[in-house]
């Protein structure tokens, strides 16, 4: 049974696609180094056009306008330029109000395409760009700690960590944030206040990690200017252990990159964190699809579990009727503080980690 | 292809959805078209395969190992048709509904008429309306085309002027879209489907020429006061099909197994709404919903015409968060028969959202699911009436008409642990009024059987008739209005042994006689002060022959619409009497 997963790892080899929203120029080079606020590609996100009205313009019609246009398609003008004309006993001329270049022309009318900044795809990570997607994008690569989460507030940023987390419940409170975090990437447990968020933005920092939120801040979160990521689920929740002990460890005294993507499942999008660390040797990538196994290490998301991890024991021989009365595919899972429970195979993820164990 | 030595005619039904992929067997039984097992496996149209094909190949896989028959071939090719050792398949459809919804642009002149057709005529698959383009809003040809450049839509859809009616001005909207198209990447060009003025096809088809993917269909309103969408929606499916094997791997093969027959699963579903509603009661309509995880649908045919809404964003699971956000969070809590707080509740609903696969395990769990899906019902309904003919019979405006049957797919619905928590679900979201009956497709067999029609149509019949489907119950539903605990209606019950017993039925309750699944009984009904049962008229009385279904025969007096308490604590009380009587074991 094919598992979903999500991938907290210490060390392992990225690859991320870096790819426009529409076709465009890609700029960087294969094998070049980049850092995280390089641009490696850019494109017009959305073009402007706008349509003069030459005939209206010089009071005449349509054909004889066009025999007075001053330009033809391809042309760069700039804010000013003489277009068509001068026509009649005042000598009347339009110009163009914008600088753009010259689309399309006839029927008494010219499309000017404005000039418009370029939207520009930063690398977003250290690493190293493996290849070329020509007219879209790059894929980069890097070796370091990756966690992913569930929520992300669409921003990214890239900077030092302080973290305010002492354990994996605890709240993360408005005296916290104050002017001493500004400019970090702050990490904490469970936020509910949003005063929080106001204090955060004012401060200002650069970034938030959260192990949970309440689900009524949401609407402010999504305003934040600062990237937000959640790891573990809406609602009071402990961070799950191993994204833990690596934001409180990996992450000391380096530089984090953080990409508070919104979750998609089907586009197999997460907001995430990359910590680049050197390294050396061969490290093998994560795996992108995964099936379930005995002695596998697990992520639980149900309800009950949420953010708990622990081990298959076992899979139940037939589907197993849960209190709710739903009859699901089970498998029973040691947690970490050694509880036995039954958990349906639909409210576990994988993390991706290579095994040789059978598979159900 | 390995060459046919066999007479059967084996089909195989492949259903493509945003979670699930299933592998549908249905061949001759003694003689008859059974339905015989399916096999399921995750959807990979996302990420990380982006690529249908290791989904259905799992799903063929999964069922060919249920049923020990060979599918596939030593190549990986499917085994069409089927061979004289009865591995194989005669033939094979398609339906899908995975995939991110069509992103659309809705043109038309008037804003209440062509333009309405237009959106209404996006509604019947899986798209969502962008932005609309029309005669008065004031936009000028270039902020058109930028309007166009910037959503980038799939699909652009053209309705209007009438047949011999306005020319110019539909012409003076395409500009804007033809121009769009020309400025546009190849890569980003939209498909352009003109259903207005047949008059002027040469023209668009001109004005368009090699820089549009065009396509022409019939006039969705070829008068003022006609509206006809189905010819276009025939157009509408060949589109989707074109844009899903442009989009997603894998789909162009399936289409090649299944020799062009895939369509959207809302429109087979549709086709057996439609079909039904030509075998049963002629003065009423068929109705049938399917609650997914995504989407909602409804699909309504009256007499044969049909009427199909699918609501991209309307769901219990990816879907969860649209469905809050078009209610309040008080229309889902007014639901639930457990006291939880809203807190609780919100952010259940947005981790489900992000863990669409996760099942509930406790019971309060369920409950807020079973919420999001009466309240993703009730808006879907809510929103589908103005779509029915206007001169079908109905108790009043702004509530369900007669219908009969009701069909409900959908897991939320089919796996629900009781019939009676599947029944409830549905009286709350739908609302039924009169008499009618509500049956689950719990095999979700109705797209397959759709899909199937067009090439074997006797297999669809022969399935139908072979009660697939389960009868949750005969429903009766007066409307009308009084005050709470005012008797409304007098039922005498008898029995095939000659039992009688009589019932009198209080406004605001909600009772079931305790009729055994499949036993028949005769229903005489005398509604009280001028309710309505359908009989003809306000407070007709009359007899009906009624057959118990899995939840016996419910008689719900609850009113309609439904009436909630603004007290909460009396609504929870009522919540929790209304799920105690409905799962009563009979």
């Amino acid at each position: 049974m094919l598992a979903p997963v999500r991938h907290i790892s210490p060390l392992t080899l990225i690859q991320r696609e870096r790819v426009l929203p529409v076709s465009g120029q890609v700029i960087a080079r294969q094998g070049q180094a980049v850092s995280p606020n390089d641009v490696v590609a850019e494109c017009i996100l959305a073009p402007r056009y706008f349509m003069l009205n030459i005939a209206e313009g010089l009071n005449l019609t349509p054909e004889r306008a066009d025999k007075l246009l001053q330009c033809q398609k391809g042309d760069n003008v700039s804010k000013g330029d003489m277009i068509a004309g001068p026509a009649g006993v005042f000598q009347r001329v339009v110009r163009t109000p914008y600088s753009g270049r010259v689309k399309l022309t006839g029927e008494g009318k010219v499309l000017i395409e404005a000039i418009v900044s370029p939207f520009e795809l930063k690398a977003g990570f250290d690493g190293k760009v493996k290849r070329i997607i020509p007219d879209w994008g790059v894929v980069i690569e890097t070796r370091g700690a990756l966690i992913q989460g569930m929520w992300g507030n669409g921003k990214a940023a890239y900077g030092l960590v302080q973290t305010m987390l002492k354990d994996p419940a605890d709240e993360l409170t408005v005296d916290q944030v104050n002017i001493s975090v500004r400019g970090a990437i702050v990490i904490g447990g469970y936020c509910q206040d949003p005063q929080v968020l106001e204090s955060a933005a004012k401060a200002p920092i650069k970034g938030l990690i959260l192990g949970s939120m309440s689900s009524a801040l949401l609407p402010l979160a999504e305003k934040m200017t600062f990237p937000i990521i959640i790891l573990d689920g809406f609602g009071q929740i402990p961070m799950n252990s191993i994204a833990y002990k690596l934001l409180t460890t990996t992450t000391k005294d380096r530089d984090i990159s953080l990409h508070a993507q919104a979750y998609q499942s089907s586009k197999g999008n997460r907001p995430e964190i990359i910590v680049s660390l050197p390294s050396l040797g061969l490290i093998e990538p994560l795996l992108e699809t995964d099936a379930f196994s005995s002695g596998q290490k697990v992520y639980l998301v149900n309800k009950s579990y949420t953010s708990q991890t622990g081990i298959i024991e076992h899979f139940l021989a037939k589907p197993f009727m849960f209190p709710s009365g739903i009859i699901a595919p089970a498998a029973v899972i040691r947690l970490d503080n050694n509880d036995l429970v039954k958990v349906p195979l639909a409210s576990l993820e994988t993390f991706g980690e290579k095994t040789n164990m059978e598979t159900y | 292809m390995t060459t046919s030595t066999t007479n059967a005619n084996s089909l195989l039904a492949i259903d493509i959805g945003t979670t699930s992929t299933r592998a549908l067997l249905f061949d001759v039984v003694d003689g008859q078209y059974r339905f015989l097992v399916d096999g399921t496996a995750p959807s990979t149209a996302g990420a990380p395969f982006f690529n249908i094909g290791e989904g259905v190949r799992r799903a063929i896989d999964d069922l060919a190992a249920l049923t020990g028959r060979r599918l596939i071939d030593d190549h990986e090719n499917l085994i069409m048709p089927s061979l004289s050792d009865n591995s194989g398949v005669d033939a094979l459809v398609a339906t899908m509904s995975a995939g991110d919804p069509l992103r659309v642009i809705a043109v038309g002149l008037l804003e209440d008429v062509t333009l309405a057709s237009a959106q209404r005529l996006a509604a019947t698959t899986y798209a969502q309306v962008a932005d609309t383009i029309k005669l008065n809003d004031r936009r000028q040809t270039a902020d058109r085309i930028n309007t166009v450049l910037r959503i980038r839509p799939d699909l652009v859809i053209v309705a209007g002027g009438t047949d011999n009616g306005a020319s110019q001005s539909v012409l003076d909207l395409i500009e804007a879209v033809g121009l769009a198209s020309y400025l546009s990447p190849e890569s980003q060009t939209p498909h352009i489907l003109f259903a207005g003025n047949q008059e002027i096809q040469k023209e668009v088809s001109s004005a368009l020429k090699g820089i549009g993917k065009l396509h022409i269909a019939p006039n969705i309103r070829p008068t003022l006061n006609l509206e006809d969408i189905s010819p276009a929606q025939g157009e509408l499916t060949s589109i989707f099909k074109i844009i899903r094997q442009a989009q997603i791997g894998g789909v162009n093969e399936l289409v090649g197994w299944a020799k062009g027959n895939l369509s959207p699963t809302a429109v087979a579903f549709s086709r057996v709404i439609r079909f039904l509603s030509k075998k049963y009661d002629p003065d009423k309509g068929v109705l049938g919903v399917d609650v997914g995880s995504q989407s909602t649908m409804v699909a309504a045919a009256f007499n044969g015409k049909e009427t199909l809404r699918v609501y991209p964003y309307l769901g219990v699971g990816t879907g969860s968060v649209e469905t809050l956000q078009k209610s309040t969070l008080t229309g889902i809590t007014r639901w639930l028969r457990f006291d939880i707080s809203e807190d609780v509740v919100r952010n259940y609903i947005y981790n489900k959202a992000a863990h669409p696969h996760s099942l509930p395990v406790t019971k309060e769990e369920l409950a807020i699911e079973q919420a999001l899906a009466r309240q993703a019902l009730l808006l879907a309904v809510k929103n589908s009436l103005s779509d029915f003919p206007p001169n079908i019979p109905r108790p009043a405006l702004n509530i369900l008409p007669w219908v009969e049957p009701i069909i409900a797919a959908g897991s939320v619905i089919s796996k629900a642990p009781s019939s009676g928590q599947a029944l409830l679900i549905l009286l709350d979201g739908i609302q039924p009024t009169g008499i009618t009956t509500v049956v689950v497709d719990q095999n979700n067999l109705s797209p397959a059987l759709g899909a199937a029609a067009r090439i074997n149509p006797l297999l669809t019949v022969q399935i139908i008739e072979s009660s697939t489907f389960l009868n949750l119950g005969t429903i009766i539903a007066p409307v009308g209005k009084a005050r709470f605990g005012t008797p409304i209606l007098r039922v005498r019950m008898t029995n095939r042994a000659g039992v009688v017993t009589t019932r009198e039925i209080k406004y605001g309750t909600l009772e079931v006689l305790p009729v055994k699944m499949g036993e028949k009984v005769r229903l005489h009904l005398r509604p009280l002060h001028q309710f309505d049962i359908g009989m003809g008229r306000p407070g007709k009385a009359g007899e009906v022959q009624a057959v118990g279904g899995a939840a016996g025969i419910v008689i719900d007096a609850r009113g309609r619409p439904l009436y909630f308490s603004p007290d909460p604590n009396r609504r929870l009380k009522l919540a929790q009497k209304w799920h105690h009587v409905i799962t009563r074991k009979i």
